[in-house]
């Protein structure tokens, strides 16, 4: 197995003066190709904070994060934009779909940005066709069930093929049947070779994982 | 915006009534060639109704030096004792000692003349400033000619009681005004003989000068009420955005049993708080500009600023900029708190955002760059109200600033080009009829002609001069303004009549047309046709120079210089100099009045560039509020690696969907309505087309283009500022 993200005694501040606290205080974490990893920790315990740095959406107060042996914290701006077009894919809690676009074309999306690897839209199609939601791909975000709406998340997480993902609660707006079939979702982009990384406070939703780490007051266990 | 059309168009609407007061300006004026005194006073004391009534000598192309500065065309007013007719603003009266003088503000101010400094004037050696003095009848300088105001006892006192004094200006006050037709057809009666009377009433110099005030106040009422609606709706947006983002909040003081009404009022006391202030901060700074140029505007034009009177208006201003934010911050709150307020707290939205309702449909976005503008183009286009509220106010815009474009070269064009006139000769040549055979010969000329031309009035009513102009043969060839009705004069007791005297005399093809010359005899034309003039306020007649020269002989003579195709005018103007002659370049229609409309121009203009800043102001607010409603989907596309540049993209694609149908609605709002619409208000005796060209289109459409992209840039480096985590929680 050869390392994909490391994460060297990451620490997170919030607020200033005499109201600052750490929400992570000194993270480690290794995570492999083909890996599936889910951090597990109660509501405001630092998980969502973590998968942000990791994404390279915030920057760290110390530590260092590196992606397939390049160190996020001397990456300028474009150069954190570029990684995440071509490295990362991000899946929101809340699907996070655009509004005024169709599924279909909220998985273009990132496709279409300056900077994409070529051929997004026959992956796009590709993707929508595998996950399922073919018929339904013309449809707008608030005519689509929850659980179909994740998969266009999705969809438009892999589109332009990173090699890690991002997974914030993925379950936490669907129902037991659509995230059992989400976490299968999950569990075969490992089998394609690539790394997930999911957080959530669900329990039995992270045994789903290959690794289970628990944030307790902002270290990983 | 508001204060400052407030201050401009205030002062400018009262300005008249106000200094015309101050001054204690007469009802009428008449000037006539120089009289001596015991010829007028007998006529103009058997008038009936007169309160008052005072003389003067006006002297004209005087030698005047004032400090570093001279001219020598200016005006000396010799007054005989009586009222005066002008405002003294400093100093004192004149007094019977020789030496002293009141000035113009206009002089005293370019001059840098104060009380106590000296003036030299030609004949008369040095005077001391004793007074400032403003009278509305006519423009300040340097408008008008510097003119300045001597006391006759003073003169006499220093060269000796002249027995029967010249004078060529009556001032006449009337007890009741409303008498005034009566004694002006008295006047009329008694005036036979007074070569060269020329009449203006206190309301003919009013209307005068609201012809030219009223465009710029009409102009300026126009552009606050675009600020208004502007202001209003970018208001009521940023408000519904912000009860937006307080919903859970409403959601909670309901639940602890607030009323809707307590709720309402919360929001629109907050929103008082900071518009109080911030309505009255704005009020004084636009009061602050605007001043400085109101009053220099209405110090050129000789009248008084509004002083205390401005501060009704001021204060309705602030009211009104208290009251918008007051109204847009309390109704959507009470709307919102209609809502259960378990839903509010659940964060429900105020509706109108699902669903993709957007004016562009369900038009199919592709992945790429043209897709994301056209995403920006669909995220703005979800507002449909508050688009359709900014195409409004941008079309609208735009379509004022052609206009104001249209109006400034309209006005250009008027005064420099001679074609606005119909007149088709460049030149006229001090020369007798007698030598046009040796001007023809002169290179460089097509045609030549003599031209008469004298200043009449109407035999009916008393009024404004009317200019009776004749040519031997077709005078189309010199001068040709439009037919409108009718044919083209034909005989010698025919005449073309402009639009504006028409009007004014009800004539028409067929009626006779009575004019009464400076000698004194009257001459009846037949009118043969109707024409589009703008000299002299169209009050123009075209007749056959036998049939002028046999009713007044001593009609003015020159000759009339058609150019040919590519030929110099300085070449042309050399040659015949050298024949004796004094060539003179053919003005406009408003040549006289160069000054005045050189600052009209710039006003306009001026105003332009204001309501260019209401442009950026009203796209700025949209794409702004746009970027802050949808910042969650800003952010978003930044997470999946959009970069600024993509982002610029995006915001781009909702400037093109404000800009482009506004451009396109400012266009044709111009072209059709704004245009034809001020051309009536502005000369209701002729047709002056007033549309923007080409070039001031392309313009326009440039500048939108730059203030777009200019607001893009701002808006999409803000958006790019907020930490995606920050926009996406």
């Amino acid at each position: 197995m050869v390392s994909l993200l490391q994460a060297c005694g990451v620490v997170k501040r919030v607020g200033r003066g005499r109201a600052s606290s750490e929400v992570l205080a000194g993270v480690d974490l290794d995570v492999q190709e083909g890996e599936l990893v889910a951090v597990l920790g109660r509501s405001g315990s630092g998980k969502s904070t973590l998968l942000h740095l990791l994404g390279g959406l915030d920057r760290p107060d110390a530590g260092s994060i590196t992606l397939a042996g390049q160190s996020l914290l001397g990456c300028s701006q474009r150069e954190l934009t570029r990684i995440r077009l071509r490295r990362i894919g991000f899946v929101f809690q809340s699907f996070q779909l655009i509004e005024e676009m169709s599924g279909e074309e909220n998985v273009l999306l990132p496709a279409g940005l300056p900077g994409a690897p070529p051929g997004g839209a026959l992956r796009a199609r590709n993707l929508i066709e595998e996950l399922g939601v073919g018929a339904v791909a013309s449809h707008l975000p608030h005519e689509l069930s929850g659980g179909e709406q994740q998969r266009f998340a999705i969809a438009r997480a892999l589109v332009n093929e990173p090699a890690l993902v991002l997974a914030d609660e993925p379950t936490g707006n669907l129902d037991s049947v659509a995230a059992r079939d989400l976490l299968a979702i999950l569990r075969g982009l490992t089998a394609a070779g690539r790394s997930v990384i999911m957080v959530t406070h669900e329990r039995d939703v992270a045994g789903a994982a290959d690794r289970v780490l628990e944030m307790v007051d902002g270290r990983l266990r | 915006m508001l204060a400052t059309a407030a201050v401009v168009g205030y002062g400018l609407h009262t300005g008249f009534q106000r200094s015309a007061r101050g001054a204690d300006l007469p009802n009428v004026i008449a000037r006539f060639d120089r009289q001596p005194l015991s010829r007028v006073a007998p006529r103009i004391e058997a008038l009936p109704d007169l309160a008052a009534f005072a003389f003067r000598l006006e002297v004209t192309n005087v030698d005047l030096i004032g400090g570093a500065h001279r001219s020598r065309e200016g005006v000396v007013e010799v007054l005989s004792p009586g009222r005066r007719g002008f405002d003294l603003l400093a100093g004192r009266e004149l007094s019977v000692r020789p030496g002293e003088a009141i000035v113009e503000q206009g002089v005293a101010r370019s001059w840098g003349l104060r009380l106590g400094s000296r003036l030299l004037l030609d004949g008369l050696g040095a005077l001391r400033v004793v007074g400032i003095a403003e009278s509305p009848d006519n423009v300040a300088f340097p408008l008008a000619a510097p003119r300045i105001y001597l006391s006759r006892p003073a003169l006499d006192a220093r060269f000796g009681v002249e027995r029967d004094p010249q004078v060529n200006v009556a001032e006449l006050w009337l007890k009741d005004p409303r008498q005034l037709d009566q004694v002006l057809g008295q006047a009329r009666a008694s005036s036979y003989g007074l070569r060269g009377l020329r009449v203006i009433t206190r309301d003919g110099v009013r209307v005068l000068l609201d012809q030219a005030a009223g465009i710029v106040i009409a102009l300026l009422v126009a552009l606050s009420a675009i600020a208004l609606l502007t202001a209003a709706v970018m208001l009521g947006a940023s408000a519904r955005a912000e009860v937006e983002r307080r919903l859970a909040g409403i959601g909670v003081r309901r639940a602890i049993g607030a009323g809707r009404a307590h709720i309402a009022l919360t929001h629109a006391v907050e929103a008082a708080i900071v518009s109080i202030p911030a309505g009255g901060l704005g009020v004084g700074v636009g009061y602050l500009v605007a001043r400085g140029p109101s009053d220099r505007l209405l110090e050129a034009i000789n009248e008084l600023p509004p002083g205390v009177g401005l501060l009704a208006p001021l204060a309705g201003c602030w009211a009104l900029t208290a009251l918008i934010p007051v109204l847009a911050s309390g109704w959507p709150a009470l709307r919102a708190s209609r809502r259960p307020p378990i839903a509010l707290m659940r964060g429900a939205e105020l509706g109108g955002r699902r669903g993709g309702r957007s004016l562009l449909g369900r038009v199919r976005l592709g992945g790429n760059l043209v897709g994301l503008a056209a995403l920006g183009a669909r995220l703005v286009s979800a507002r449909r109200v508050r688009l359709l509220a900014t195409l409004a106010v941008l079309g609208v815009s735009v379509g004022f600033i052609l206009l104001m474009l249209a109006l400034a070269s309209e006005l250009n064009t008027l005064q420099s080009d001679p074609g606005s006139l119909g007149k088709r000769y460049q030149l006229t040549a001090s020369l007798p009829a007698a030598a046009v055979p040796q001007v023809r010969r002169l290179s460089g000329i097509a045609a030549v002609a003599p031209r008469y031309e004298v200043q009449a009035l109407d035999s009916f009513s008393l009024g404004e001069t009317i200019d009776l102009i004749g040519y031997p043969g077709d005078h189309t060839i010199f001068e040709a303004p439009p037919l409108v009705s009718g044919h083209r004069l034909g005989s010698d007791s025919g005449a073309e009549v402009g639009r504006g005297l028409a009007q004014v005399l009800g004539l028409r093809p067929g009626s006779t047309v009575a004019v009464e010359l400076p000698s004194g005899h009257e001459a009846r034309f037949r009118v043969a046709g109707i024409v589009d003039s703008l000299q002299h306020d169209g009050r123009v007649v075209y007749v056959s120079s036998r049939a002028l020269l046999a009713s007044e002989p001593s009609a003015q003579e020159q000759l009339a210089v058609r150019l040919s195709a590519g030929a110099s005018p300085v070449a042309v103007t050399r040659r015949l100099a050298a024949l004796g002659a004094k060539p003179k370049a053919t003005g406009g229609a408003t040549d006289r009045g160069r000054s005045l409309i050189a600052a009209l121009t710039a006003i306009l203009r001026a105003v332009a560039i204001v309501d260019g800043l209401v442009c950026i102001y009203a796209l700025i607010q949209a794409l702004f509020l746009t970027a802050r409603e949808r910042r969650s989907t800003i952010a978003v596309l930044r997470a999946c690696g959009a970069d600024a540049g993509a982002v610029r993209v995006l915001l781009g694609g909702a400037a093109v969907a404000a800009v482009a149908p506004a451009a396109l609605i400012g266009v044709l709002l111009e072209r059709f309505v704004l245009g034809p619409a001020m051309a009536r208000l502005a000369i209701g005796y002729a047709s002056l087309e007033l549309s923007a060209g080409s070039g001031e289109i392309a313009a326009v459409l440039a500048g939108l283009a730059v203030l777009a992209a200019a607001a893009v840039l701002w808006v999409a480096r803000q958006a790019g500022r907020e930490p995606i985590v920050v926009a996406l929680s």
